[in-house]
């Protein structure tokens, strides 16, 4: 299981490193990294949304979401074997569920602003950018639960305590490596 | 009080000062070897840890550089801020647990000695030691001038030092880092982290409700200005766009567990266990301190925006012009003596590794065997590189800024590619080899200083650093699984099972 893990994060490297190489070779628009704001020296503005997207913006939105898949994948990489339970990848799956629907949320939300010009506010910012602060924030947050809550049978357990403690014993050299 | 706000300001930032001095000369008399040096012996509570992480997480640049991104780029700098809590969750999945167990079972006291354990290969450490020394005059250099030009805007204030120069302030305040790092290693490092890390919680907090209070709407107000200025700055994605968004979320939440003076302090904890409130609390830490990265970037820009304030110079003057216009003098007290703690203490945990990599590492991967009198040499080393650093600083501001420049291409980025394979991956991945380290390592210090040096803009926003990134995680895996694995010790093989 762990060399299927390990062999998945690889293609999910390669499928990032695929659409980096993708998005560079587009074609370029002028407003793409931003460009000076006309009045005020210091600040950049972003200018037409829609042509920022238009040449990337599915290449981009699969990016995040493997993204967002990688980061489950390295977490359950640091997980020992024998504790990756059912329940566990069922857990990790919804964790992985949550984080997509939190970038759809917020890539689509700006889709939709960007083609009705409608927007509503949450806490202070635009509904989008409230997904996007708010949302990527506490996406992790079942990722924290799992670790504190499930720490001794999930991360440490007992039985890896004592293994560890035995090990002490048995190899510890006086002198540093 | 008003009148009194650069006394005030002052006051605030000598009283910390004085703090670092006197826990300097605390921490010395608990400082016996190098291990206490380096490692605080490995006796830290989990308040001190949690603290001293995110509080090493949020340099200047939380004060500084981030509310000015803000203010000049919008939304799109929130990407390096909200990935915290991901980046923090692969942190303590992937290296909390076998960095401290490694550490505590080969004794050691750095991370190359980390790295040289799980593949039992100098050629690594040495490597790991190299990058170290490189970030760190990168990192330092950067610090120290951040710390004397805000320690002269602070002094220039007040009528007795209104002419001061730069120099003298890279030397007063370098003193005073030099002083107690040397006397107290990190042990003075992490109890003055705490103290920064309370500042920059209480700060955030207040700063959050003090920013809401400058429009009459509120934060909806501020982002209604800049919405309707120009939507796409206040927008997900910022004026920066997508694709550096996106960026910067890979680079600052995966690279969090490849920042060198991070995941040591992964390896200080007393017991394994303290990681399950570690992780909470540091991650709390960071939320609130990163409230004022947000807040005053959003309110400043805004303000701009409908001519309550000028335009400023600089957007790296968006703290400071906001603390000055609309907090109470107290507050720019507190936040100054925070920015000061927060740039001290990450200027201390730099100096710390690479005076390691220097004394200790170095000299093992060549000789076979550390300096002796390692914790004589330890102070003199620190003395020395806090000094080189501090010429760099003054030789990039007065003369030359390209080096300074280079060398700080050596940021998070750089760290975060050479290191998070190697380490992140490496300590939980037995198929990693050594050449899949050489090569992560390399490629990451040779796209970075490419991209740097011939000044490469990539479409899109995209950086060098993320082009490294993605590139050194591919050789990693791609190089570790055609190659041989090494010979590790029985004892590394069985604990990279636990």
């Amino acid at each position: 299981m762990s060399n299927k893990l390990i062999s998945l994060i690889f293609a999910l490297c390669l499928l990032l490193g695929a659409l980096l190489v993708a998005i560079m070779m587009a074609e370029d628009v002028v407003n793409s990294g931003g460009v000076a704001h006309p009045d005020i020296a210091g600040m950049t503005v972003g200018g037409d949304g829609e042509l920022r997207l238009k040449h990337i913006g599915r290449y981009a939105f699969l990016f995040q979401s493997l993204l967002l898949l990688l980061i489950i994948c390295l977490c359950i990489l640091g997980v020992s074997p024998r504790y990756r339970t059912p329940p566990f990848y069922g857990y990790m799956a919804g964790c992985y569920s949550l984080m997509l629907f939190i970038w759809w949320q917020m890539y689509f939300g700006h889709q939709q602003f960007m083609q009705t010009g409608q927007l509503s506010y949450f806490m202070g910012f635009p509904t989008p950018t409230a997904w996007q602060m708010y949302g990527t924030w506490f996406g992790a947050i079942p990722l924290m639960l799992l670790y504190s809550l499930g720490f001794r049978k999930f991360i440490y357990t007992q039985a890896d305590d004592e293994a560890f403690t035995a090990l002490l014993t048995e190899h510890k050299s006086p002198t540093s490596p | 009080m008003e009148a009194y706000r650069q006394e005030i300001i002052l006051g605030a930032v000598f009283l910390y000062m004085a703090f670092c001095i006197v826990t300097g000369i605390w921490a010395m008399r608990r400082t016996k070897n190098s291990s206490d040096f380096f490692m605080a012996g490995r006796s830290l509570g989990p308040i001190v840890v949690s603290l001293a992480l995110f509080s090493s997480t949020l340099s200047g640049f939380g004060f500084v550089g981030g509310p000015g991104l803000v203010y000049s780029i919008g939304v799109s700098s929130f990407w390096m801020v909200v990935i915290s809590s991901s980046g923090y969750a692969i942190g303590f999945f992937l290296v909390a647990k076998r960095i401290r167990m490694i550490a505590e079972l080969r004794d050691c006291i750095s991370l190359p000695d980390i790295v040289a354990a799980r593949y039992n290969s100098e050629a690594v450490r040495f490597l790991m030691a190299v990058t170290i020394v490189l970030g760190v005059m990168g990192y330092l250099a950067t610090q120290i001038l951040a710390m004397a030009v805000v320690m002269q805007a602070i002094l220039s204030g007040t009528q007795m030092f209104a002419e001061i120069s730069l120099v003298s302030c890279v030397v007063i305040s370098s003193a005073v880092l030099i002083f107690y790092c040397v006397t107290g290693g990190i042990i003075a490092s992490v109890y003055t982290d705490v103290v920064q890390g309370s500042i920059m919680v209480v700060a955030g907090g207040l700063i959050l409700i003090t920013a809401t209070a400058v429009f009459d709407g509120g934060m909806q107000e501020a982002t209604s200005i800049i919405l309707a200025n120009d939507s796409e700055a206040i927008m997900p994605f910022g004026s920066a766009g997508i694709m550096a968004s996106l960026g910067w979320f890979f680079v600052f939440g995966l690279g969090l567990a490849g920042q060198p003076h991070l995941i040591t302090k992964m390896m200080m904890n007393k017991e394994m266990a303290d990681n399950r409130t570690i992780f909470p609390m540091s991650l709390f830490g960071y939320v609130m301190a990163a409230l004022l990265w947000i807040s005053i970037g959003v309110v400043m820009r805004a303000a701009a925006i409908d001519g309550v304030i000028d335009p400023l110079q600089s957007p790296d003057d968006a703290a400071s012009v906001f603390l000055s216009l609309f907090a109470n003098p107290l507050l720019a007290g507190v936040v100054f003596a925070g920015l000061f703690a927060a740039i001290m203490s990450t200027s201390d945990a730099f100096l710390n590794i690479g005076t390691a990599a220097i004394i200790h590492d170095i000299p093992k991967a060549i000789n076979g065997k550390s300096v002796d009198n390692e914790l004589f040499w330890a102070r003199v080393v620190t003395v020395l590189l806090a000094a080189v650093a501090a010429s760099f600083a003054l030789y990039s501001y007065y003369l030359d800024a390209t080096l300074v420049a280079l060398l700080g291409a050596f940021g998070w980025a750089t760290f975060a590619a050479s290191i998070f394979p190697v380490v992140a991956i490496g300590l939980n991945w037995k198929g990693a080899t050594v050449p899949g380290a050489i090569a992560a390592i390399i490629s990451a210090l040779v796209i970075n200083f490419s991209v740097q040096l011939a000044g490469i803009s990539i479409p899109y926003g995209i950086s060098g650093g993320l082009v490294a990134f993605i590139t050194s995680l591919i050789l990693f895996i791609g190089v570790s699984a055609v190659t041989k694995k090494p010979n590790i010790g029985a004892d590394i093989e069985q604990l990279l099972d636990i």
